[in-house]
């Protein structure tokens, strides 16, 4: 390398000196000093020709041997189009899975979200004491406190969300409404399209009504308007300005990024009454940190603001601590672990993949032994011979990252396709540069991993041996059996591993969905009736709306066991208010009750076939003038009112709308999981519809009728009322149901997709072993057969060379896998990690695919004909 | 500048122009000009070559160490690269020689069988 460098350096000047002897030669001869120099470059030819040459010279011995390398590997490949095929679809699924898998990881987990600066951007909320994990948001009065008095945050913005209905462009529309406080776009900082941003002026009490729209909204519903600004658009009928346009780049986490809009809260006729409403935790709060300003420091700061707010407001925030999280953390939330899991899986898929591949490629390096003997004959150095083995399964790799990285494209298609909507930054997800480097790399990687073992294995083996042995017996080096019995054993090692993974999950799913919710869902379907704030803006009108729409449709044929309610469980939403029981108080002691409120109207339990456990349920006497009554269910019965009848005492519930007002209990039913189907049921509490109403409610109706026919009766009825108001979120229950598990479904199919993919893989490996070994052995079991074995014999013979892998993988496997399910954490569902049946089933559907593999070669064994055996050589 | 006819030069083979180098430097070190005059000479203007594709051949002997460069003076006291036979070189131009000549005596054979 040296050498050449130097050489062709200095090459141009050696030939300047030539040419210079030559003419000096010349005109030693007797020529003009110009003749002699044309003289000179004549005789010595083209210049830069000789160059191109001298530096071809250099160059070509190591290029022309890659080509040729690369030319033999392809001839080789093509020359066994069965191995060829096995082996690249072996790898490139092992590449497509990790290709899939780690582009969602990628994106959802690594990717900074789509925000300037987005790692100084924290979540702030409120948690009830130390111990609980339930995160709310805090009130609008606490946001103002603590955005006046900390000293760590550029800026501080609550936003809620939720739907309004547009009106005057074509069909009533429900738009994304996010509830902002002033700070939220310089929080986010964005910068509008058009107009402007929200000013402090804009939140103040009797501001005009004001609207920002999405480039989206705008483009598409407003029909790029180049007007819009300035003029008024219709939400639940009452009039907002429109002052901006936010560019489509833009949109608020968690929400698709279709039809937006963004109002001030004060604006808001959902929200904006809860400002004044100091003991909800209902306002989320997005915070940038300063430059420079840790978590750790920022949290320290909440907990001292913390005491102080609860100086403030002793009743409200008695209990209640700050907290402060990385809200790309909040956003990714749980699905983290399930992530990891999902990676470190096909992480174990391409191993297995890997290990068959080097499997195949050493039986065949075997079968080879003698070429490449011959070939070191003839003066192959030991680094040529590798580095053409290499070459071979660098060619391999090649076609495998290929099909791979092609079969994760499709599979990035199909997971976005079939992933939960729930599922966090789910439209952020696809193949870019740097999940095509991965892919690559990974191929590369597995190349190297797979290629180099045989190829020491063949380099190091002795040729003269090799050239001795005959060609098929040859190179049947003890090192090469030991390496694929060890592969065999190892791939069913990292089979047992995410088989106990996909087991346990399975179970869990299982489990899971075969939790009693507390309620029938059976024939049972929900429609969602929201009303115009503006419209209907007093308690007395939504009741004397509610009464009426629940006459009309249980009026109908079919309909006659319905009910209203809000909210409806496993939906999107519930409600977790704090409550007090009267006549005792909450000391210091303990912190504050919290129970999950639900308003409905009677006949509810019956619809739900939730059972009434003690008391009445609710029924005509439970009227607006009537003093207010609750239903408690049976865990807070339990948990508030140990040892004691909790029927005639009374709650006050920290309620917005309505206050402080005694509710008597005239009732238990039983527990409901309203949260989620894998929590414990929470405490609950009931309130009358016609006392406590909301703008709105979900039609419940227990019904023989299809989902179609039974919404149109319905919408039908809703229309008779109001022909604005729209009916949406159809769904029956055990659709909710189902919807409420997607995630944990989704997970537990991958899981198994890729324990099915190690599973079959090393069912390859041990039919590959096996059928290897009996065509090794297929003269010795000739010589038995011809000495009188029984059929029996010889079957015990090669299954007992089964049973020792088997039994191998196993060892390792197990504790590995029992270690490895610890991993797996809250993806369990009521199952422990080491659960003995899951191990059981484990390592019995181990055994019997190790069978089944090598069935075929076994047969084999049993049928080889002495004869033939024999003259085998 | 050549006193023979085009058609009278025989086109010099790669292996051939590499033995004719080796053979003129058994007699000693020489630059790259040096060379290409003794073998013009030494094949009596016979055995003609454009002087440039000394380079690549000399290149290709250096790289298979069978001849080395040192740096030296020329007769004029001027800088000059001088190439040397090595070692390896030296055995080679035996082994290329004896097959040289088994060549020539094959092809002088056939051409006179009967003499």
């Amino acid at each position: 390398m040296f050498h050449r460098k130097r050489m062709l350096d200095e090459l141009p000047q050696d030939i300047a000196e030539h040419l210079d002897r030559e003419t000096e030669d010349n005109i030693a001869r007797g020529m003009s000093p110009e003749e002699a120099g044309h003289a000179a470059r004549r005789k010595f030819g083209n210049v830069r020709r000789v160059m191109e040459d001298t530096r071809e010279v250099w160059i070509a011995s190591w290029r022309d041997a890659l080509w040729q390398d690369l030319r033999f590997a392809f001839r080789m490949l093509r020359k066994n189009p069965g191995f060829t095929i096995v082996a690249v679809l072996t790898l490139a699924l092992g590449i497509g899975a990790n290709t899939a898998i780690f582009s969602v990881v990628y994106s959802v987990l690594l990717k900074p979200l789509p925000f300037p600066d987005a790692d100084r951007l924290v979540f702030v909320f409120d948690r009830l004491g130390q111990q609980s994990n339930t995160e709310t948001g805090i009130s609008f009065n606490n946001l103002q406190s603590l955005r006046e008095h900390n000293s760590v945050f550029a800026a501080m913005t609550g936003a809620q969300q939720h739907q309004l209905t547009l009106i005057g462009y074509g069909d009533p529309l429900e738009v994304d409404t996010v509830v902002v406080t002033s700070d939220f776009f310089s929080v986010f900082e964005q910068q509008p399209l058009a107009g402007r941003l929200f000013l402090p002026d804009d939140s103040k009490e009797g501001a005009p009504a004001t609207v920002i729209v999405s480039e989206n909204l705008w483009r598409s519903v407003l029909h790029s308007d180049p007007a819009i600004l300035g003029k008024s658009l219709s939400f639940d009928k009452h009039d907002y300005t429109v002052i901006g346009i936010l560019p489509a780049s833009f949109h608020f986490p968690k929400i698709k990024p279709a039809n937006q809009i963004w109002i001030p809260l004060p604006q808001d006729p959902l929200f904006g009454p809860f400002m004044k409403f100091h003991g909800g935790h209902w306002l989320p709060v997005t915070a940038r940190l300063k430059p420079g300003v840790s978590l750790a420091k920022a949290q320290a700061e909440m907990d001292t603001l913390s005491a102080e707010l609860v100086r403030e407001l002793p009743a409200e925030n008695t209990g209640w601590l700050v907290r402060v999280r990385p809200l790309h953390q909040v956003l990714v939330g749980d699905v983290r672990t399930a992530l990891i899991v999902l990676l470190a899986a096909v992480g174990l898929v391409l191993l297995i993949a890997c290990a068959n591949i080097a499997n195949l490629l050493l039986s065949r390096a075997t079968s080879r032994a003698r070429e490449m003997a011959v070939r070191a004959a003839l003066g192959a150095g030991r680094g040529r011979i590798i580095r053409q083995l290499l070459s071979e399964t660098a060619v391999l790799g090649l076609f495998g990252a290929v099909a791979g990285i092609l079969l994760g494209w499709w599979g990035v298609r199909a997971l976005t396709v079939l992933l939960p909507e729930s599922f966090p930054r789910l439209n952020a997800i696809h193949v870019d540069y740097f999940v095509l480097g991965f892919a690559l790399l990974l191929s590369g990687l597995a190349s190297v991993a797979f290629g180099l073992a045989p190829a020491f294995l063949v380099a190091s083996s002795n040729p003269n041996t090799n050239l001795r042995e005959g060609g098929a017996r040859s190179g049947q080096s003890a090192a090469g059996r030991r390496a694929r019995s060890v592969l065999a054993a190892a791939e069913i090692a990292i089979a047992v591993v995410l088989l106990m993974a996909a087991g346990l999950l399975l179970r869990s799913f299982s489990k899971l969905t075969a939790v009693n919710p507390g309620f029938d869902a059976d024939h049972v379907l929900q429609a969602l009736v929201s009303l115009p704030r503006f419209q209907y803006h007093t308690p007395q009108q939504w009741n004397a709306f509610c009464d009426a729409l629940l006459a009309r449709v249980q009026a109908q044929p079919g309909l006659q066991n319905s009910a209203l309610v809000a909210p409806t469980p496993l939906s999107e939403g519930f409600i977790n208010l704090g409550f007090d029981i009267v006549g005792d108080p909450v000391s210091s002691a303990n912190t504050s009750r919290t129970a999950d409120y639900v308003t409905i109207s009677p006949g509810y339990f019956q619809v739900m076939a939730i059972p009434l456990l003690a008391g009445r349920a609710f029924d005509e006497r439970d009227a607006a003038s009537r003093p207010p009554v609750t239903i408690i269910s049976s865990a807070l019965a339990r948990q508030y009112f140990p040892n004691q009848n909790p029927v005639g005492k009374q709650l006050i519930f920290a309620n917005a709308p309505y206050p402080t007002v005694p509710h008597e209990i005239v009732g238990i039913v039983g527990d409901v999981r309203d949260a989620n189907l894998g929590d414990d049921p929470k405490p609950m509490m009931y309130a009358s519809m016609a006392q406590e109403p909301m703008p709105g409610a979900l039609v419940v109706s227990r019904t023989t009728l299809d989902l179609a026919g039974a919404t149109a009766a319905i919408r039908q009825q809703v229309a008779a009322i109001d022909k604005d108001l729209p009916v949406t979120d159809v769904f029956t229950m055990p659709e909710v149901l189902s919807d409420s598990v997607a995630q944990p479904r989704f997970r537990t199919l991958l899981l198994a997709l890729f324990a099915a993919m190690a599973l079959v893989l090393a069912a390859i490996g041990i039919f590959g072993v096996i059928s290897y070994s009996v065509s090794r052995r297929t003269q010795e079991i000739g010589i038995r057969v011809a000495l009188g074995a029984s059929r029996a014999a010889i079957l015990r013979l090669v299954s007992r060379e089964t049973l020792a892998l088997v039994v191998a993988g196993l060892a390792v496997g197990i504790p590995a896998a029992l270690a490895a399910s610890r991993l797996l954490g809250h993806l369990l569902f009521g199952v422990s990690a080491s659960d003995p049946l899951t191990l059981a089933a484990v390592s019995l559907t181990l055994v019997a695919v190790a069978a089944v593999a090598a069935y075929l070669p076994m047969r084999r064994a049993t049928r080889v004909d002495p004869l033939i055996a024999l003259r085998h050589e | 500048m050549s006193t023979k006819e085009d058609r009278d030069r025989i086109d010099l083979l790669q292996g051939t122009l590499d033995l004719l180098i080796l053979r003129t430097l058994l007699r000693g070190p020489a630059h790259g000009h040096a060379i290409a005059k003794a073998i013009e000479f030494n094949s009596a203007d016979v055995l003609q070559v454009e002087q440039g594709s000394l380079y690549p051949a000399l290149h290709r002997l250096i790289k298979r160490r069978w001849i080395a460069v040192e740096a030296g003076t020329s007769e004029n006291n001027r800088r000059a690269k001088f190439y040397r036979l090595t070692a390896a070189g030296r055995r080679q131009l035996a082994v290329e020689t004896s097959k040289w000549d088994k060549l020539a005596g094959a092809i002088a054979r056939i051409l006179r069988p009967a003499e």
